[in-house]
């Protein structure tokens, strides 16, 4: 019995530590090229920001008692300034917005890999009554309106970023499990999936033991583009006042500007700040995403799989239908080529 | 085109909107007995018995008063009959009706907006890809990287906020009058152009550069094809390969991109629309769920899925009379 355990535990250290080294080495390859090493900078000082916001934010952010300083330009004591209705210091809003985007976009990219591999994968390598069930899932899902559909959803069960989450998971699995699936397909004959079958093992061991391994750089990619779409999205829902009505992010600071007169009384930094927030946490986990994908894939440089993926995260929800259609004509066309051959 | 694939598909679009449908009826009863009280929530000054009043009047008025089983089949004859349900608001007025008034004033921004995207952009992007590798293509590269991590909505406010408020060239604000004096005379439509302006162009600088980016990929991937290189060496010059053989091929991923833009025109305008407190779909959306008027949001939310389904269908449809090779795949 001790020993079952002990031989466990070792299994798990050694994965984790496979684990751990795989994302370290991504880490180096992402430092050696220079694009990447910007998205990797401008990341880790996102992040630094919002575990250390309270260090680094030199006010209050939630302080709203601060009538003497309503609507201060920039200035060395307040860095962008107050805001005019009730004189919040915006450059430490800027810090603890950071917060917000962070977690929707890494807890939502990450949940997406998790459930996406997970459909894709059943779908594709089960395939029969499962991947029907599952791709007729995906249709349906692909022409419903997500932004309208979360209004609703946050108007019956209240506003919170836990409901953000949810709905954009599940609406955001349909891309990813498509584009595995048409991988797995493709795995499925590959003949170490053949030797493995051969030799019995079992449907789980082969999915996740075989298959899985041979998807994972298009999860990693996908997950950080994910987290950049995820972001823009979180932004325009916090901008319709969708999110927790008392925290503080990038998309309801924008609101906030709009509605308390920043565009009237032409404090621009009111509105570039956040602004310039949402810009770079998007555009560093996106340029993170490309370079994965360049150096993953290096002969399908700009690939427009990717550019779709980042796209159908983006405003526009319904548009994933027709994002992997053409997708799918190829898989028939291969299918029956494979079938004849 | 094959008339088999044709009707599979007509059934399949039907297939899923009846999935949709039944799946709007019970989003809104998700968790509640009674649907009056979702419907109609009590207030802070209001008695017990006033209350109970009310939700019976409401059961009444909406059709509660029946079996849930009963009332989806009502919905759903309803539905076929073009009954979209009815507004709480005051006067009761139809659904579809409210629908059909703001419906144009969207597509007025949407259609204007894809109109210019995809013109402008297939100009950009052919431009680029004939110039692959200087600088047209990898500004456009840069423009389109950046514009993709510019969320729409704060474009939109940078440029009510400069040529709005401090130039004052264009309206901030749509003039609430537009609508109801809305008359089709030439000063009218002058009128509408002028307010529309900014949530356009806010709208479309990024269409225009994702539609650019995409024909150029298109365009590029068709010129690694070997029927380019033939051509080519049939000695054919450089434009006629381009316009005659390439940017036909080209079309392919860019009528698929058109019809993801197409069934997102209704909706996908929300955040626009409300900063330039524009009269469309989008407030229309925003005002039923500050008002808690389920029945207008959940249909504008079907009327929304349904012209997603339709225009998808038309799109898969054109598409593979198009490319006669996507039918292929499906024969079996």
């Amino acid at each position: 019995m001790k020993a079952k355990a002990m031989r466990f535990l070792k299994l798990l250290g050694n994965r984790l530590l496979g684990i751990l080294r795989a994302i370290a080495g991504f880490i180096m390859k992402l430092w050696r090229h220079p694009k990447g090493r910007v998205g990797l900078i401008v990341v880790t000082l996102l992040v630094v920001c919002a575990i250390f916001a309270p260090l680094i934010a030199p006010y209050d952010p939630y302080d709203v008692t601060q009538r003497a300083a309503k609507g201060l330009s920039p200035s060395w004591s307040h860095l962008l300034g107050t805001t005019i209705t009730t004189g919040q210091d915006i450059f430490s809003m800027l810090i603890y917005g950071t917060r917000v985007s962070l977690i929707v976009g890494l807890v939502t990219g990450i949940s997406i890999a998790f459930l996406g591999a997970i459909m894709g994968v059943i779908a594709g390598y089960v395939g029969g009554a499962a991947d029907t069930a599952i791709m007729r899932t995906v249709d349906v899902m692909l022409v419903i309106p997500t932004l309208p559909l979360t209004i609703v959803l946050t108007n019956l069960f209240g506003k919170s970023y836990l409901m953000i989450i949810f709905i954009f998971v599940l609406f955001g699995w349909t891309g990813l499990a498509r584009v595995i699936r048409s991988l797995v397909l493709v795995l499925k004959n590959a003949n170490y999936v053949r030797a493995a079958e051969l030799a019995g093992a079992s449907r789980g061991h082969i999915m996740f033991r075989h298959i899985l391994p041979g998807v994972s750089h298009l999860l990693i990619m996908n997950t950080a583009l994910t987290c950049a779409g995820v972001m823009i999205a979180e932004a325009g829902l916090s901008f319709l006042g969708l999110g927790d009505p008392t925290a503080i992010s990038w998309g309801k600071m924008l609101a906030e500007a709009q509605g308390g007169g920043a565009l009237l009384f032409g404090h621009w930094w009111w509105i570039i700040a956040p602004g310039i927030g949402i810009f770079l946490a998007v555009f560093s986990f996106m340029r993170i995403g490309l370079v994965m994908e360049e150096i993953l894939n290096p002969r399908m440089k700009q690939s427009s799989s990717i550019y779709k993926i980042f796209k159908n995260l983006n405003n526009t929800y319904m548009e994933e239908v027709f994002a992997s259609m053409d997708e799918n004509a190829k898989l028939g066309l291969t299918l029956k080529a494979g079938e004849e051959s | 085109m094959k008339k088999s694939y044709l009707i599979k598909r007509i059934i399949y679009a039907f297939f899923i909107f009846l999935i949709v449908m039944t799946l709007n009826f019970f989003i809104p009863r998700i968790g509640v007995v009674d649907p009056a009280e979702r419907y109609y929530p009590p207030q802070g000054n209001m008695t017990e018995i006033e209350y109970e009043i009310i939700k019976q009047f409401t059961r009444e008025q909406y059709g509660f008063d029946v079996s849930n089983f009963q009332q989806y089949l009502n919905y759903v004859s309803g539905l076929f009959q073009g009954d979209l349900g009815t507004s709480f608001r005051s006067g009761n007025p139809k659904v579809s009706q409210l629908i059909g008034e703001r419906l144009p004033w969207t597509l007025v921004l949407s259609v204007t907006n894809l109109l210019i995207s995809l013109f402008i952009g297939l100009i950009i992007g052919t431009i680029a890809a004939w110039k692959r590798g200087r600088w047209q293509d990898t500004t456009l590269l840069n423009l389109s990287t950046i514009s993709m991590a510019l969320p729409a909505f704060f474009i939109a406010l940078i440029l009510s906020f400069y040529f709005g408020f401090e130039l004052e060239w264009f309206p901030a604000y749509t003039n609430p009058n537009m609508v109801a004096q809305f008359d089709w005379s030439w000063e009218a439509i002058r009128v509408v152009m002028y307010n529309a302006a900014l949530p356009i162009v806010s709208m479309s600088i990024g269409g225009i550069i994702g539609y650019g980016q995409g024909t150029r990929n298109a365009v590029i991937a068709v010129t690694n094809e070997d029927f380019i290189l033939t051509a080519r060496a049939k000695g054919l010059s450089r434009n006629q390969v381009i316009f005659k053989h390439t940017l036909r091929n080209a079309m392919l991923p860019i009528v698929t991109s058109l019809g993801m833009s197409i069934s997102g025109l209704i909706g996908g305008a929300v955040i626009i629309e409300q900063i330039f407190n524009w009269n469309g779909m989008g407030t229309l959306f925003l005002e039923a769920n500050n008002t808690n008027d389920y029945p207008l949001m959940m249909g504008i939310m079907l009327f929304m899925s349904a012209f997603a389904i339709v225009a998808n269908l038309v799109t898969e449809l054109f598409y593979s009379l198009l490319d006669p090779r996507v039918t292929v795949g499906e024969r079996r």
